[in-house]
């Protein structure tokens, strides 16, 4: 069975042909990527996407029963065939992963280049990345096939959780990408809406209204940073030194600096004219947080003392001038969490309340509910609160297969390598 | 627990590790050296433990806080190489390389701070990143045996016993890098509305994945040759090193929802 007393092509096959057809495959793709361009995914949606599944499912029990006594059957379940195409979906994959992607579907302009011909800035949807992936599956198909008709042992549970799993998270994830839709929403306080907008902008009628009952925004306490004026720069330049508040009459160093908190004002309103700036507190839509610090220069210079705040819709932000080339600011706060109150309401007229936030979306009629976005402009004020809306009919198919994989995965760990390999 | 307490713990922790690594080279009893290298462990784990409270969240967001977990992870697959393969060298070839992740680590310190965006608020981010943090340590301590067998060459004594060793291993950590990938892609789903974007992160840790799949597979035939196994090893780690940070300077990272490090 020495591969170099054969000639190409002359059974029985190994490596040599495994690399000529994956390769092949490769070629076909590329030259259907050149005629036809990207594959648009909402062609294949339901039932196109049905059909071509029966179809696969047809072809490859239709090439297990025809060939598995013969050198092709046996050579397709054999990792001559397996490696090389892992190897090119490998090598597809780390262009994916290099080049940057562009959406499908949207009318950006692609630049003009060979990687727009060749389908890599949108390499998911390209012809040589589909058909491989399509390959792999019909030898992970006939491989698990192939297993169930020789005598079964313990270590095959592992081998069919892995291979089986594999085959419908893939298979799944690849039809049902087309069946796949994503919307946007965006809803004000008080308000009802039932529809969303998909991603190339055009509106759809959902069978489910949210009304947005409140939506609330918390904050970390803010931040103090030392900046240079000119250009806007946080200071250290090779690493930014930021100090979070923590309370009043606590000490920092910053930046060189020692810096004092002198006053907390969670919500405080800011009149300033040329001459004077005053901050008083103010429970009020559009208030800003606000400290009172004192600032001591390193080497003995006169400290300043004064107002910071980040500012709001409402008021701009006022820094603390230290000396001639830098100030004190406080920059925005970072957002530690923001939620929905909701009413939902379906068509059939069932009514429920709930609360949506970022890692836990709400399930309604087929859809998933996320907490997308607000109003960013008016930060914390925000009345307007965006979902994103998630309908995938083949979730439960890519979920089997996933869960499959982890049961898998915890028997490769247990049980390792087959042992004798002698 | 504060960052700036960490080269007191980090150098305790190589002091023992480094003893235990020594101390598998002499004619000391294997449980001497193994007690060594379990307290650096616990040493090192105390620092993590104080951060994690200090910091009111899962110290896992920041590049450098996962470095902190490879360097926690590696002595742990180092001890439990040696003390199931007996290999003198393994526990001083994880120190060597669980130093210089420390010592990025002190050169090169991330801003910590107490804030975790709402998208990491989840029961799912402490066992994703920390069940990968495990992997990268397995792996890593594979590719170290990996450039060991190919730079002994043919004074490898017992070449079929390092490939067991190596099998297993990568056995374990494939499976680590299966679960995490998948916990990943569930969490995905409820953070980020889908299991699987082509986000870059996600990309490279098919990449990875792939890669021991790989040398699983060539591994399954016999006429493989051991050589080839090891420099696919060195490949896939290479690969998981783009995973992991190497991604952030590639021209496709500004598209991804990956990217936590202020």
């Amino acid at each position: 069975m020495k591969n170099s007393s054969r000639h190409i092509w002359e059974q029985p096959w190994s490596y040599r042909e495994g690399i000529l057809i994956a390769a092949g495959i490769g070629l076909s793709g590329l030259i259907l990527q050149l005629f036809l361009g990207n594959i648009h995914p909402t062609l294949f949606a339901a039932p196109l996407n049905l059909i071509i599944g029966a179809l696969f499912m047809t072809g490859l029990l239709a090439v297990y029963l025809l060939a598995r006594k013969r050198p092709l059957g046996r050579w397709l379940t054999s990792v001559a065939a397996t490696l090389p195409a892992l190897a090119l979906f490998l090598l597809l994959s780390i262009f994916l992963g290099v080049i940057p992607q562009f959406p499908s579907g949207s009318e950006t302009a692609l630049p003009d280049n060979l990687f727009t011909s060749l389908g890599w800035y949108r390499m998911t949807t390209s012809w040589p990345f589909v058909l491989i992936c399509f390959y792999l599956l019909l030898i992970l198909g006939l491989t698990t096939l192939r297993r169930t008709t020789r005598k079964q042992e313990w270590r095959d549970i592992g081998f069919y959780l892995n291979h089986l799993g594999l085959f419908i998270a893939l298979l799944g994830g690849v039809l049902g990408s087309a069946d796949m839709e994503r919307l946007t929403m965006r809803v004000q306080e008080g308000q009802v809406e039932w529809r969303g907008t998909t991603a190339t902008g055009a509106l759809k009628e959902l069978p489910l209204a949210i009304q947005l009952d409140s939506f609330l925004l918390e904050e970390y306490p803010p931040k103090l940073v030392v900046i240079e004026h000119e250009s806007g720069r946080m200071l250290p330049t090779e690493r930014p030194e930021s100090y979070m508040f923590e309370g009043v009459g606590k000490t920092t160093d910053l930046a060189g600096y020692t810096v004092e908190i002198l006053e907390y004002l969670p919500h405080a309103a800011i009149f300033s004219d040329d001459s004077i700036t005053r901050v008083v507190p103010m429970l009020m839509e559009g208030a800003t947080a606000a400290l009172r610090v004192k600032v001591t220069p390193e080497g003995g210079a006169a400290p300043k003392e004064g107002w910071v705040s980040n500012g709001s819709y409402l008021y701009p932000h006022s820094l603390l001038r230290i000396d001639e080339t830098r100030s004190l600011a406080m920059p925005l706060q970072e957002v530690k969490r923001y939620t929905s109150h909701v009413t939902l309401y379906t068509e059939e007229g069932h009514t429920r309340k709930s609360l949506i936030e970022v890692n836990h979306p709400v399930m309604m009629e087929e859809w998933m509910i996320y907490q997308y976005s607000y109003d960013d402009t008016m930060g914390k004020y925000s009345d307007t609160s965006v979902f994103e809306l998630v309908r995938d009919p083949w979730l439960k198919v890519v979920y089997t297969g996933i869960f499959m994989l982890l049961a898998g995965a915890l028997f490769l760990f247990f049980a390792g390598p087959k042992k004798s390999r002698t | 627990m504060s960052w700036d307490q960490f080269i007191y713990f980090a150098m305790g922790a190589l002091l023992l590790w480094g003893t235990g690594a020594a101390l598998a080279y002499s004619p000391a009893r294997k449980i001497v050296s193994a007690l060594f290298t379990l307290g650096g462990v616990m040493l090192f784990f105390v620092f993590i433990a104080g951060l994690w409270v200090s910091l009111e969240r899962p110290p896992l967001r920041t590049m450098g806080e996962t470095r902190l977990w490879y360097s926690f992870f590696l002595p742990v697959a180092g001890l439990l190489t040696y003390l199931r393969w007996n290999y003198r060298w393994i526990l001083s070839f994880t120190t060597i390389l669980a130093a210089v992740f420390i010592i990025v680590n002190l050169l090169n310190p991330d801003i910590h701070n107490k804030v975790l965006m709402p998208a990491l608020q989840s029961p799912w981010f402490a066992p994703h990143v920390i069940i990968y943090m495990f992997s990268y340590a397995i792996l890593g301590a594979v590719t170290l045996i990996a450039i060991y067998y190919l730079i002994q060459g043919k004074r490898i004594k017992e070449p079929a016993r390092i490939m067991e060793m190596t099998d297993n291993l990568v056995y374990a950590g494939t499976a680590c890098i299966t679960l995490g990938m998948l916990m990943g892609a569930i969490w995905a789903k409820e953070a980020w509305g889908h299991y699987w974007s082509w986000d870059p992160k996600e990309t490279w840790a098919a990449v990875t994945w792939i890669g021991y799949l790989i040398y699983i597979h060539y591994r399954l035939k016999r006429t493989s040759s051991n050589k080839t196994a090891m420099v696919i090893l060195i490949i896939a780690f290479v690969m998981l090193q783009i995973c992991w940070y190497g991604v952030n300077y590639l021209p496709s990272a500004k598209q991804s929802i990956h990217t936590y490090s202020s």
